[in-house]
C-alpha cells in the first residue's frame, strides 16, 4: 500500500512542478506562431504562380546549360523573355513544348538536337610524348605548360571534361576522351571545360554523325611525326565529296549539311590515318591504333 | 577592469582562443559541408554571424526576463531551440522581402542554419560562463560568427588548393578534409595562453 501513495505523491508533485513549465513553453510557442503568422502576412512576397509551373516542368538537373546557374533562375527569366525558350538542352524539345504550353505559346519545330564530338581520335599509345609529364593532373594546368605531349592541338586525356559532365557522359579511354551518347544530354558543360577547344557541338541529324577526329593544323609533314592519327590534310577526302574542305591544313566536313552517302563512306575509308570515323551511339568505338614498335638502336 | 578592457577580451578570445569550430568542435556540419568554394563558405559565414548574434541576443534576454525568474531553467534547451528556429523564420521573411539578392545570394544556407549546433552551442555557452552583461553577450554572439566566418573560409582557401595537390588515393576526398581541419585546430591551440 505505502508503494501507491508514493507513486501518487510523485505524480502530484510532477504535475505541480510540471505545469508553469508547459504554460511557459505554450505562451513562448504561442507568442512565436503569433509573430511569424503576423510576419508571413506582412512579409509576403506574391510570386507568379507560372514560375513554379515552369519550374516543375524543367528536368531540375540544375546543370547549368542554359546560361543560369539553376532551374529555379532559368524558370523566373523564361517567363520574363520567351526567347530563352528551349536553352534547356538536358530537357530538349519536350521541355520547350512543356514550358510553351504553359505560357501559351506556339513553338515552331527545331533542328536535330545538338551533341558534343571530340576532334581528337589519338590514345596514348598513338600519341608521341616528349618527356613525362608529372604536374597536376588537370587538362588546364597542362595546357599552360610548356607542352610534354607533341601535338598541341590533341586530347591531353586528364579529364577535364570527364569533371566537367554531370551526366556520367564522358570518360577518358586509353588517354583520350570518348563521348557516351547513351547518357549524354547534350548541356555543352564540356565544351567550355576544354582548354583546347576540341569539343563541338553539332546537330546530330543521324543516328550516328561522320566526324574529323582531329584538330591538328601543322602541316602534314609535322603531324606524322606528332601522331599516328593525325590529319595531313591529303585531300584524299575532298575529293571524294563536296562536304569535305581542308581549312589550314585541317579537313573540314560541313556537319550541318551531312547526309551519309556513297560518297562520305568512301572519302572514310580513304582516308590514310584514319581521321574521319563515325561517332554516335550505335558507332564502334575505334580501337587504339598501334604505332609500329621504333627500331631499337 | 573597465568595460571596453572585457568587451575587447570577450571578442579576442570567443573568435580566436575559443573558436566554436576550432577548440569546441560544434558547427562541424557546414563547415565541411559548405567549405568548397571560397565566396560560399563566406556567404555561409556572414549568414551565420547575423544569426547567432541575434539568437544569442534573444535567448540571453528570455533567460533572464523569464526562465531564471521564474525557475524554468530545466526547459532552456527547448526554448532556445524555439527562438532560434523562430527568429531564422522572421530573417528569412524579412529578407525575402527587403533584400531579394541577399535572400538569393543565401538560398539554401539560411533555413539550414536553424539547426547549426554552433548558434545553439554558443547561446548555452553564454550560460554556463554565467555572463550577466547584455552587451558581453551581444559582444560574444557577435564575435561566435565572426570566428565561423574566420574558420570556413580558412578551410575553403585551403580545400580550393586541395583540388589541385596531389593527394594520395587513400586520402582522397573526407580523409585529406578532416586531417586538414585537425592539423587547423592544432594551429589554433597556440592561441592559448594569449589572455591571461
Amino acid at each position: 500500500m505505502m508503494a501507491s501513495y508514493i507513486i501518487i505523491a510523485d505524480i502530484t508533485t510532477l504535475w505541480h512542478s510540471a505545469w508553469p513549465a508547459a504554460v511557459t513553453m505554450l505562451a513562448l510557442a504561442s507568442a512565436f506562431a503569433l509573430a511569424l503568422l503576423i510576419a508571413s502576412e506582412k512579409l509576403r512576397v506574391t510570386v507568379d504562380p507560372k514560375i513554379d509551373q515552369i519550374h516543375k516542368a524543367l528536368p531540375n538537373l540544375d546543370c547549368g546549360a542554359c546560361g543560369f546557374p539553376g532551374c529555379s533562375q532559368y524558370a523566373k527569366a523564361v517567363l520574363n523573355d520567351t526567347n530563352l525558350l528551349g536553352k534547356c538542352s538536358p530537357g530538349g524539345p519536350k521541355t520547350a513544348q512543356a514550358i510553351a504550353q504553359i505560357l501559351s505559346l506556339q513553338i515552331s519545330e527545331s533542328g536535330p538536337v545538338r551533341r558534343p564530338i571530340v576532334h581528337c581520335r589519338a590514345h596514348t599509345d598513338d600519341k608521341t610524348y616528349y618527356c613525362e609529364y608529372q604536374g597536376i593532373e588537370s587538362c588546364t594546368a597542362a595546357n599552360a605548360l610548356p607542352n610534354a605531349q607533341a601535338c598541341k592541338f590533341g586530347c591531353l586525356g586528364y579529364g577535364d571534361c570527364v569533371l566537367a559532365c554531370k551526366f556520367d557522359a564522358l570518360h577518358i579511354i586509353d588517354g583520350l576522351a570518348i563521348v557516351d551518347y547513351s547518357k549524354c544530354t547534350g548541356c555543352a558543360t564540356c565544351v567550355k571545360a576544354c582548354p583546347r577547344n576540341l569539343i563541338e557541338m553539332v546537330p546530330f541529324a543521324h543516328e550516328n554523325m561522320l566526324t574529323v577526329a582531329c584538330s591538328n593544323k601543322e602541316i602534314g609533314k609535322v603531324t606524322r611525326q606528332m601522331c599516328a592519327v593525325g590529319c595531313i590534310a591529303c585531300k584524299l577526302c575532298t575529293k571524294q565529296s563536296d562536304l569535305f574542305a581542308i581549312e589550314d591544313n585541317l579537313a573540314r566536313l560541313d556537319y550541318v549539311n551531312y547526309t551519309p552517302s556513297e560518297q562520305t563512306e568512301t572519302a572514310m575509308q580513304k582516308c590514310p590515318t584514319g581521321v574521319i570515323l563515325h561517332r554516335g551511339p550505335s558507332a564502334p568505338v575505334p580501337r587504339p591504333a598501334k604505332k609500329p614498335e621504333p627500331a631499337k638502336a | 577592469m573597465d568595460t571596453l578592457t572585457t568587451l575587447l577580451l570577450a571578442f579576442i578570445s570567443i573568435v580566436l582562443i575559443n573558436n566554436l569550430v576550432f577548440t569546441k568542435f560544434l558547427g562541424i556540419c557546414p563547415y565541411l559541408g559548405v567549405s568548397g568554394r571560397i565566396d560560399m563558405a563566406f556567404g555561409m559565414g556572414l549568414a551565420v554571424t547575423f544569426v547567432v548574434t541575434l539568437a544569442g541576443t534573444l535567448t540571453f534576454l528570455l533567460d533572464h526576463l523569464i526562465l531564471i525568474p521564474m525557475n524554468l531553467e530545466v526547459t532552456r534547451y527547448v526554448c532556445y531551440i524555439l527562438v532560434i528556429a523562430g527568429a531564422v523564420q522572421l530573417v528569412e521573411m524579412y529578407l525575402r522581402k527587403f533584400f531579394p539578392t541577399l535572400y538569393d545570394s543565401f538560398g539554401i544556407f539560411l533555413p539550414l542554419i536553424t539547426t547549426n549546433c554552433a548558434i545553439l552551442g554558443l547561446c548555452l555557452f553564454i550560460n554556463l560562463w554565467q555572463i550577466d552583461n547584455l552587451l558581453e553577450a551581444v559582444v560574444l554572439s557577435f564575435g561566435a560568427g565572426i570566428g565561423f566566418t574566420i574558420a570556413i573560409c580558412i578551410m575553403a582557401g585551403i580545400r580550393e588548393n586541395l583540388d589541385l595537390a596531389d593527394v594520395p588515393d587513400a586520402l582522397k576526398g573526407a580523409p585529406i578534409t578532416l586531417i586538414t581541419a585537425g592539423l587547423l585546430s592544432m594551429a589554433f591551440m597556440g592561441f592559448t595562453g594569449m589572455i591571461k
